[in-house]
């Protein structure tokens, strides 16, 4: 019981990375109808930003850790953020009108291109955040054992999840946001600025990244340019399980990819783990082509 | 009229001049051999440094007149650690009609190429790749200047039972050829022996992060010490969720984990007292070719290199320069019975070289590394 107990708590935390970059993914996928591919890469620019910011600005200004931390991710984020606005301009809406294959080629180009520029700019080794800024307490509940960081992962996706739904469903941007997903020339007619709805999705998406990979920087410390490639694999995974251009199923595919994942490596055998992960996807496609939460087709963002 | 013959003897002139530069041309038509190394990728960092390391050799054999009175050439083919672009290197080096090649890294990474070398009949001398299964398909043109795996995994099994006094053995690898090679040659040895035994025996998947539910399976069956055959990247990732999992098992890494990187990613505080297997690194090499090498890496790059596999990168270089030399020849076939029969004893920078009938070098020097609380790998005394 105490093994399965750390099992989910593990699983827990690796699937809100999972869903926080899945989100990305299914937001786009939902407004777009396009597979962001360099989705994963917005996320590794997060890990990278943050890191800079952290070791070269604010190593030696003496400010209380938290304030950092704080100042570190939110600059990560934001360069992130304009980074998607940025991708999107040059990249995606050139190609809105040109069929759904060259956007997705661009998208390749753009994840390529990404990742080959961190290399340039960091290097081609791995980075290391500095041990001082990744708090490293944790406690031993009955045996098992929770770490600061972790609880930190966990609530601050959730956190975020349950924001990023309210702010769809309650408020005016998000109604607009769910109009345009449902047809856009439709939307066009209600008074609705597809291009902004466009340009808020690919603000809030990399964002969500951006955090993401500051948040996975400091957990396992180690950074690399490739990191977008795995894990952005992982998230669209996620998106596709819970079922994409679902919101709520983003956040479910992740968690759940998480725990299969860990519970498959604990109880099974980690050589196997993704043979399982990905066999539990094919079954899953095979008799529920949308998803676990994909049927509600008229909500889908 | 003798307008004209004056011009046309110019125009012979010229001609007379064009082709006797094209006669230089050819007789300094630099000697071509290409090093496959992963330039970019996972691995760039250690293909960089083959890559440095191979060049200093090359310009030195170029500074004291070059082979056979023609310069030397390195083609760099980057397969991107990759055994796709393993393959793709391998046909660009035929085509580029190359005299051998040096590489490369990873044993995966090398069995496509090694295969495609063969076929064309082309000398080519891995310098990391050390999984057995290489040199057990007959190939007469592969050679390798690292040793072979299965020595260091009974140097692991004897240092586990006799130094570190372990009963219960705990191996993790990570499924490619390199890391399963090495875990298999650990575990054989050790139940031979039957002075100890294996209590866990798994895989990892490499460029993961999260290791800790096959750490905390592993944790149930109490090792006494924990073998992990994979890369530095990995290795760092695992000591250090051990530690937090309450792991308190000696760690022990094979070669691949060292790289000053392991340290990086662990933290000094959890990398301190990890124990690796490996080949000496090239500072504590005690030959004079060595500590000349070193000391030219130094001077080139400002640090000496940080893992134990560009020197045998150079060493390839150079025992393929010596092979030409010695030959006169730039014939594959010539350079192949030159390396298999009578290349005895060459003063590499890593040792003494000598090649077996499969290919595999020789002999075979490893050490128990210990890192220290300065953050750097040490002989363990």
């Amino acid at each position: 019981m105490v093994f399965f107990l750390s099992q989910m708590v593990n699983g827990l935390t690796v699937g809100a990375v999972y869903a926080l970059i899945a989100l990305g993914y299914t937001m786009v996928y939902g407004v777009m109808r396009l597979i962001n591919f360099a989705h994963g890469d917005f996320f590794m620019m997060g890990s990278y930003l943050g890191y800079t910011v952290l070791v070269t600005f604010l190593a030696a200004v003496g400010l209380p850790l938290w304030l950092v931390l704080l100042i570190a991710t939110a600059i990560a984020t934001l360069g992130v953020a304009l980074l998607g606005v940025f991708v999107e301009r040059v990249a995606y809406r050139p190609l809105r009108r040109s069929g759904r294959l060259a956007a997705v080629v661009s998208a390749l180009g753009v994840s390529q291109f990404l990742q080959n520029a961190a290399m340039l700019i960091w290097g081609a080794r791995f980075q290391a955040y500095p041990p001082w800024a990744a708090p490293d307490a944790a406690w031993n509940i009955g045996g098992v054992s929770v770490s600061l960081m972790q609880l930190l992962i966990i609530g601050i996706s959730l956190m975020l999840m349950v924001g990023l739904y309210l702010f769809v469903q309650r408020t005016t941007a998000g109604t607009a946001i769910r109009a345009t997903a449902i047809d856009h020339d439709t939307a066009r007619l209600m008074g609705i600025n597809v291009n902004s709805v466009i340009t808020l999705i690919f603000i809030i998406g990399p964002a969500l990244g951006g955090i993401a990979g500051v948040l996975l920087g400091l957990y396992y410390r180690q950074i690399h340019f490739t990191v977008g490639w795995s894990y952005g694999l992982k998230a669209f995974t996620a998106a596709i399980l819970g079922g994409i251009g679902n919101i709520p199923g983003a956040m479910v595919g992740g968690l759940l990819l998480g725990i299969l994942e860990m519970l498959g490596a604990g109880y099974i055998s980690a050589a196997w783990k993704d043979v399982m992960v990905f066999g539990i996807l094919i079954l899953l496609l095979i008799f529920r082509p949308t998803g676990i939460l994909g049927e509600r087709v008229a909500e889908k963002v | 009229m003798s307008g004209s013959r004056s011009a046309r003897l110019l125009v012979s002139l010229a001609l007379l001049a064009l082709l006797s530069m094209a006669q230089f041309a050819r007789a300094a038509e630099p000697i071509r051999i290409g090093l496959q190394a992963p330039i970019t990728g996972p691995w760039a960092y250690e293909g960089e440094m083959a890559r440095n390391s191979v060049q200093i050799v090359a310009d030195e054999i170029n500074k004291a007149g070059g082979l056979l009175g023609r310069p030397v050439e390195i083609v760099l083919g980057d397969d991107q650690g990759q055994p796709q672009q393993s393959a793709l290197v391998a046909q660009r080096m035929i085509s580029e009609k190359v005299v051998a090649v040096v590489g490369t890294y990873g044993s995966s990474v090398n069995d496509p190429a090694a295969a495609i070398y063969e076929r064309n009949k082309l000398v080519n001398i891995a310098y990391g790749s050390t999984a057995e299964s290489l040199t057990t398909h007959g190939r007469k043109y592969f050679f390798r200047t690292c040793f072979r795996d299965d020595r260091q995994g009974e140097f692991f099994a004897n240092f586990a039972a006799d130094t570190l006094k372990a009963k219960r053995i705990a191996i993790i690898h990570d499924n490619t050829t390199f890391g399963k090679g090495l875990a298999e040659a650990a575990r054989r040895p050790i139940l031979a022996q039957g002075k100890a035994e294996v209590v866990f025996y798994d895989a990892i998947t490499p460029g993961e992060r999260d290791f800790t539910a096959i750490l905390g399976r592993m944790g149930r069956t109490n090792p006494d010490v924990v073998y992990f055959t994979g890369y530095y990247s990995e290795a760092g990732l695992i000591i250090r969720q051990m530690r937090t999992l309450g792991i308190k098992a000696p760690f022990v890494g094979g070669n691949a984990a060292v790289n000053d990187e392991f340290i990086k990613i662990a933290g000094i505080d959890i990398a301190k007292g990890a124990l690796m297997t490996q080949e000496p690194l090239p500072t504590d090499l005690d030959y004079p070719e060595s500590k000349a090498f070193v000391a030219e890496y130094v001077r080139r790059h400002g640090e000496a290199p940080s893992s134990p596999w560009p020197v045998y990168a150079a060493d390839a270089f150079k025992v393929i320069c010596a092979a030409i030399e010695a030959t006169k020849s730039t014939n594959s076939d010539v350079l192949m019975n030159y390396l298999h029969n009578n290349l005895k004893d060459y003063p590499g920078i890593t040792g003494p070289i000598s090649f077996d009938a499969v290919g595999d070098r020789e002999g075979a020097i490893y050490l128990a590394y210990e890192v220290f609380g300065e953050g750097d790998f040490r002989p363990r005394r």
